[in-house]
C-alpha cells in the first residue's frame, strides 16, 4: 500500500492535521488504534473545550464531533482498531501496521504525521513507597472505566495531583456516588484552573492539601490506607506531618508523557524537557518528512491549541509533499532564559520564512506580571506584556517574520515586572 | 463574611462578601456579579452519563443545555439512575425535556447507535 | 489417597512436582494463592548464579553449581527464556582485589568451571558504563538470567501434563498423622489424605511445619529486598550482571539485565518481622541509588517504570534445610530456600526426589514427557512467520499491549492454557501485557474485557489478582 501521508492517531491532533493537509493530489490515511475516532476527547465528557476555536463552551465529545463531521465530509481514508507497530525510513517511510480485520501489512508513505497523544505517568515511575495492592490507577484510566464503560473503580478515593484531570475526576467520582477524601499536590499551588478548584473541590467540600505527597501505601491485595505528608522546598517529606486516609482507591494525576516510543528506532533529535522531538516552525522533526503535533509533541492544557498547532502541521506536511519542501541547513535554535521552561518549535528554519511563526511555551514559575522580549542580534524586535503567567498554562506568541532584521538566532526573554 | 474565588476570568480575585451582599476584592464588575450570583442563586452546568443498551457505547454522555440550580444536581443524578437509552440518539438531541421543572433540557453530547447491524 | 502432597507452588515446589512426575506416583500440589508463583518466585533478581558466593561444602554451593548446569537442559525441554549475560564481581582497590582472589578460590572449590579476571581496561572495554574507579573484575561467564515465574509455570505445566494435580486457593490449615498417612486439612474444611508431604512453603515453611511438628528445626527470618525496574529502553546500558563484593548482609545491590530487555537495580537487604509486608521505602530506594554509583556511571534512572520488594526466606539454619522430619516420617522439609534458590531449584528437586526414589522404591513413569512446547511470542517471529500465523488466527492481528507488543491470541492462550488464569496480574505474569512503559495504563481495560469474554463473566467480576479484587467496583446509573 502506498500513501502520500499517513497520520498516526485520529484524535484532536490527527483530525485537525488531516483537514488541513487534505488536497486532491494527496492520498491521506489516518490510522487510529481505538474503535472510533476522537481520541481522548471521547472520555472527557466535561465542559471547557472550544472557547478559542469555536467561541463556545463544549464538552470533549462535542468538540471531537465538530472535527469529525468536517473530516467525514471530506472522505479521507481512515482505519480503525489498527495499530502502527514499526516504522522504518529509507527514501520514504515504511510502516508496519496490524489489525484484526486486515492482518499485518506494510504501508509506504512520503510523509508521516505523528499525532499519537500521551500516556500517563505511573506509580512506579515516581516510586511512591509502600505496598502494591490493587486500587492504584492513573486518573485517565479511571475516567475511561467511568465514562465509557460505566463503572466506578472504587468507593473511597484519594487523588494525588491537582492538575485538571485530577480535579475533574474528583468531581466525577463524587457525582457517581464515591467519596473523595482529598487531593494532594506536591507543589505549593495547584496546577489546575481556578474554575476547577471551585467547581470540583470547593463545591463538594473536598480538601486540597498543597505541598503534600503520598508517602505510604498500605494494603495486601486491595488498597486500604494511604499516608500523605507535607514536603519542604526540596520536596522531601517533613516528619510528623503524616495524615492517614482509609481509602480503596488512589488515583494518580502526576503528569503526561508524549507517546512516541514507536519512533525510537528513527533516531530524531529530542528535547529532554518536552520529552518529545525537536521541531522547526513547520513541526517537522530532524527526520525529513516526519511531523509531530498535539500532545505527542508537547503536553497541552487546551485542546484548542492542539487543533491550531495540528492544522499548521497538516499544512506543512501538505507543502512537503506537493512542493518537496525539505528542511534547510540554515536552522537556529531559539534561545530562552531561565524564566521559560521550554519552547516549541525549538528551531527556526531561516531559509523558509513563509508565515508568522507561532511560539508556544511554558514559564518556569508563577508570575503576576511580566514582559516578553524577542531579541535578535542585540536588538529588541518584539515585546509583549502579560499577566498571571503560570507553568500550568501554555503561553503563545506570534513571531512576525517582517520584524526579523536578519537571519541570526533569536532569543526569547521573559522578565518579571512589578504590577 | 463569605470567602470566594471569582472564576469569571483567569485572574481569580479572592472575594469577601458580607451578609448584605456587599462584595470586596473584585478587580472588575464581573466579580461583583459572580459573587452575588454564587451566594444567592448558584448554578452549574451538569455533565454526566446515562446507561444505554448499546454494546459498543454503554454510556451516553449528556449535559444540561444551560446551568441549573446547584442544589438540584444530585436530584438530577438520581433521576437518571435506572434510566436506559434504548433508541438511537444523535448529538444535540434532547434526552430529557425541562428537567425537574427548571426549563432546561438535558441533551446528548455524543451520538449512539443502539443496533449497529441494521 | 495421594502418594505425595507438595505444599507450595513456587519455583521449588513446581520443580519438585515435575521431577517427581518422572516416577509413578499420585501427586498433588497445593497453593494457597490464586495462582502459582507468588512470593519469592516473583520478587527476586532472576539470576542463575555461577556458584562463587555460597560457602564451600554447603548444600547451597553444591546445588547452585548443579542447578546452573541443569538450566541448560531445562531451557531446551521447557522452552524457558535464558539470557547468557555472564557476571562481573567488581573491586576498587587492593583490599577488594584480595577479596576477589578469595572469591575466585571459593568458586573453584565449589566446582565453578569457567572463571577469569579482567583488568580495568579490559573490563571498561567490555562494559563502558562501569564505574571509573573499578580496578579489577572477576568474570563468571556461566552466570545467566531467566524469567523466574515462567520457569515455575513451565515446570508446573509439564508436571500437570505428566499427571500431577494442581489446586490453587488451597491453604493448608492443619496436618494430622495417622498410622500410615497424613490428613491434610485445606481452608479449615476439606481433608485430603496422603502418604507423604513435601513442604516447599517458602517464607511460611516454619508455620506449615508447626502444623505438624512440636519442634521445627529452623526459624524463618523474613529479609526484604527492594528493587527498581528500568524500562526496556535501558537495554545495552550494561550487559553483564554486576555484583559488588559480598558482605555479611548478602550479595549487595546489583545491576541485573533481564531477559526481556529491562534492567533490575537492587536488592537491598533488610530483616523485618512481618512475612508479608512487601513495601518499598524511601530509604531502601535511596540506598539502591547510592550503592549503584560504585558499580556504574550514566545510570538511566529516568527510565524507572516500577519498584517492587520481595521477602527472602532466610533461616536460622543458614543452609538449605532439605531433610525428612525427625518427628514424623514421610514429612519432608524443603526450607530456608533463599539465594541461590532460583538457581538451585532443579537441583534441589533432584536431590530430594532421588532420596524419595530410594526410600519409597519409586518406579519410573515410562510415559514421562519432558517437553513443554514453545510458546509463540508473535513479535519475536519474522514477518513471513507472522503472516502465516495471522492467516490461521486473525487474533494475532489485534495488538493489545502496545508497549510490549502482545497480541490477543497470546492473551487468550494465557487465559486458557493448562495453567490458565483469569486475573489481570495473572495474565501479566504469563503474557507480559502491562509490563512495559505505561504499566497497563492503555491495555488493562482491553485485557479485562478479553478475560470477561473468554471466561463468560461480566466485566465487573474480573479480579486484579486475588479472589476478591475486582477492578470495577460499582456500576453507575443503575437503581441502588
Amino acid at each position: 500500500m502506498k500513501k502520500d501521508l499517513v497520520i498516526i492517531g485520529g484524535g484532536a491532533a490527527g483530525l485537525a492535521a488531516a483537514l488541513s493537509a487534505n488536497h486532491p493530489n494527496i492520498h491521506i490515511l489516518v490510522i487510529e488504534r481505538e474503535k472510533s475516532l476522537g481520541g481522548i476527547l471521547n472520555q472527557c465528557i466535561h465542559n471547557g473545550f472550544g472557547l478559542h476555536v469555536f467561541k463556545e463552551e463544549l464538552t470533549g465529545p462535542e468538540y471531537a464531533d465538530r472535527y469529525l463531521e468536517a473530516f467525514l465530509k471530506l472522505n479521507i481514508e481512515f482505519l480503525l482498531d489498527t495499530t502502527v507497530v514499526d516504522v522504518k525510513k529509507t527514501d520514504d517511510f515504511e510502516l508496519t501496521v496490524t489489525s484484526y480485520e486486515t492482518g499485518l501489512f506494510k504501508i509506504n508513505s512520503k510523509a508521516v504525521i505523528l499525532s499519537s497523544g500521551c500516556y500517563e505517568r505511573t506509580r512506579g515511575s515516581i516510586a511512591i513507597p509502600g505496598e502494591r495492592p490493587k486500587g492504584i490507577m492513573p486518573a485517565g484510566s479511571a475516567q475511561r472505566y467511568l465514562n465509557i464503560d460505566g463503572y466506578l473503580v472504587g468507593k473511597r478515593i484519594f487523588i494525588l495531583g491537582s492538575g485538571d484531570i485530577g480535579l475533574i475526576m474528583a468531581r466525577r467520582m463524587t457525582l457517581e456516588g464515591a467519596k473523595v477524601l482529598g487531593v494532594a499536590e506536591i507543589m505549593p499551588y495547584s496546577n489546575g484552573l481556578t474554575r476547577n478548584i471551585v467547581q470540583c473541590l470547593n463545591d463538594y467540600d473536598i480538601p486540597l492539601y498543597l505541598s503534600h505527597t503520598v508517602t505510604n501505601v498500605i494494603g495486601k491485595e486491595r488498597l486500604e490506607q494511604i499516608t500523605i505528608q507535607e514536603v519542604d522546598s526540596n520536596f522531601n517529606p517533613i516528619e510528623h506531618t503524616e495524615k492517614i486516609f482509609d481509602v480503596d482507591t488512589l488515583l494518580l494525576s502526576v503528569g503526561l508523557v508524549p507517546d512516541i516510543s514507536l519512533f525510537d528506532s528513527l533516531d530524531f533529535k529530542r528535547d529532554p524537557i518536552t520529552k518529545s522531538a525537536v521541531v522547526n516552525q513547520f513541526y517537522e522533526t530532524s527526520v525529513s518528512g516526519l511531523f509531530i503535533c498535539g500532545n505527542a509533541l508537547h503536553v497541552h492544557d487546551l485542546v484548542d491549541y492542539v487543533s491550531i498547532e495540528s492544522e499548521k502541521a497538516g499544512k506543512s506536511a501538505q507543502n512537503y509533499i506537493l512542493n518537496d519542501r525539505k528542511q534547510s541547513n540554515h536552522l537556529h535554535t531559539i534561545k530562552f532564559n531561565e524564566n521559560i521552561r521550554y519552547i516549541v518549535p525549538q528551531l527556526i528554519d531561516f531559509e523558509h520564512l513563509e508565515a508568522n511563526i507561532d511560539l508556544s511555551f511554558r514559564v518556569s514559575k508563577k508570575m503576576e506580571a511580566a514582559v516578553f522580549k524577542i531579541i535578535q542580534n542585540g536588538t529588541e524586535i518584539m515585546t509583549k506584556r502579560a499577566k498571571n503567567l503560570a507553568p500550568a498554562e501554555m503561553e503563545k506568541m506570534s513571531l512576525k517574520i517582517d520584524k526579523l532584521i536578519d537571519d541570526s538566532p533569536i532569543t526569547l526573554l521573559l522578565e518579571e515586572v512589578s504590577l | 463574611m463569605k470567602k470566594l474565588i471569582c472564576i469569571a476570568c483567569p485572574v481569580g480575585c479572592h472575594l469577601l462578601v458580607d451578609d448584605q451582599l456587599h462584595v470586596e476584592g473584585n478587580k472588575c464588575i464581573r466579580g461583583e456579579k459572580y459573587a452575588i450570583e454564587e451566594l444567592t442563586h448558584p448554578t452549574r452546568i451538569l455533565t454526566t452519563t446515562i446507561k444505554t443498551t448499546s454494546v459498543t457505547t454503554p454510556r451516553l454522555s449528556v449535559k444540561t443545555k444551560d446551568p441549573i440550580p446547584k442544589e438540584l444536581i444530585f436530584d438530577v443524578l438520581h433521576l437518571l439512575e435506572g434510566l436506559i437509552i434504548d433508541k438511537d440518539v444523535k448529538i444535540g438531541d434532547v434526552v430529557i425535556h425541562d428537567i425537574l421543572n427548571t426549563g432546561i433540557d438535558l441533551v446528548a453530547t455524543k451520538s449512539v447507535t443502539i443496533n449497529p447491524f441494521h | 489417597m495421594y502418594d505425595y502432597v507438595i505444599i507450595g507452588a513456587g519455583i521449588v515446589g513446581t520443580n519438585i512436582a515435575r521431577e517427581l512426575s518422572r516416577y509413578k506416583a499420585n501427586i498433588l500440589v497445593l497453593e494457597k494463592e490464586n495462582d502459582a508463583a507468588n512470593h519469592q518466585t516473583v520478587a527476586n533478581s532472576a539470576i542463575i548464579h555461577s556458584g562463587h558466593d555460597p560457602k564451600e561444602n554447603t548444600l547451597k554451593a553444591k546445588l547452585c553449581v548443579e542447578g546452573n548446569i541443569l538450566y541448560e537442559t531445562m531451557e531446551k525441554e521447557l522452552n524457558i527464556p535464558i539470557l547468557r549475560t555472564g557476571a562481573f564481581v567488581v573491586a576498587h582497590d587492593r583490599n577488594e582485589e584480595d577479596m576477589l582472589d578469595q572469591l575466585y578460590q571459593r568458586a573453584l572449590n565449589n566446582g565453578v568451571k569457567e572463571i577469569l579476571f579482567h583488568d580495568q581496561s579490559q573490563a571498561q572495554q567490555i562494559e563502558p558504563n562501569l564505574a571509573d574507579d573499578i580496578t579489577k573484575v572477576l568474570s563468571l561467564p556461566s552466570t545467566k538470567v531467566t524469567y523466574p515465574w515462567e520457569v515455575a509455570f513451565a515446570c508446573l505445566e509439564n508436571a500437570i501434563h505428566n499427571g500431577v494435580t494442581f489446586k490453587k486457593n488451597s491453604r493448608v490449615t492443619n496436618i494430622v498423622k495417622t498410622e500410615d498417612f497424613f490428613n491434610v486439612e485445606i481452608n479449615d474444611a476439606e481433608i485430603i489424605q496422603t502418604k507423604s508431604i513435601i513442604s516447599a512453603a517458602g517464607i511460611f515453611s516454619d508455620q506449615v511445619a508447626y502444623l505438624l511438628e512440636e519442634n521445627v528445626p529452623y526459624q524463618i527470618f523474613p529479609r526484604k529486598g527492594e528493587y527498581f525496574v528500568l524500562d526496556r529502553k535501558a537495554k545495552g546500558f550494561i550487559n553483564h550482571v554486576i555484583y559488588p563484593l559480598p558482605t555479611k548482609k548478602g550479595k549487595g545491590v546489583l545491576i541485573i539485565p533481564q531477559v526481556h530487555g529491562n534492567i533490575l537495580l537492587g536488592p537491598t537487604s533488610q530483616l523485618q518481622d512481618e512475612k508479608d509486608l512487601l513495601s518499598n521505602t524511601r530509604d531502601g530506594l535511596n540506598q539502591i541509588k547510592n550503592d549503584l554509583h560504585t558499580l556504574a556511571k550514566n545510570i538511566p534512572f529516568n527510565l524507572i517504570i516500577r519498584t517492587f520488594a520481595g521477602i527472602r526466606a532466610s533461616s536460622s539454619y543458614e543452609d538449605f534445610y532439605i531433610q525428612e522430619s525427625k518427628e514424623f516420617s514421610n514429612f519432608f522439609h524443603v526450607a530456608g530456600i533463599d539465594s541461590p534458590g532460583l538457581t538451585a531449584a532443579p537441583a534441589i528437586a533432584k536431590y530430594l526426589v532421588n532420596q524419595l526414589v530410594d526410600k519409597h522404591h519409586l518406579k519410573e513413569n515410562i510415559n514421562f514427557d519432558p517437553i513443554r512446547p514453545k510458546k509463540t511470542v508473535f513479535y519475536k517471529l519474522n514477518f513471513e512467520e507472522q503472516l502465516a500465523l495471522i492467516k490461521k488466527d486473525p487474533r494475532y492481528g489485534n495488538l493489545v499491549c502496545k508497549c510490549e507488543k502482545i497480541t490477543e491470541t497470546e492473551i487468550v492462550e494465557a487465559i486458557h492454557g493448562p495453567l490458565g488464569n483469569d486475573t489481570i496480574k495473572g495474565i501479566k505474569k504469563r503474557a507480559r501485557a502491562g509490563s512495559g512503559l505505561c504499566q497497563g495504563g492503555y491495555c488493562e481495560q482491553t485485557v479485562l474485557k478479553i478475560i470477561a469474554r473468554e471466561t463468560n463473566q461480566p466485566i465487573n467480576k474480573i479480579n486484579y489478582y486475588g479472589l476478591n479484587t475486582p477492578i470495577l467496583v460499582q456500576e453507575t446509573k443503575v437503581k441502588p
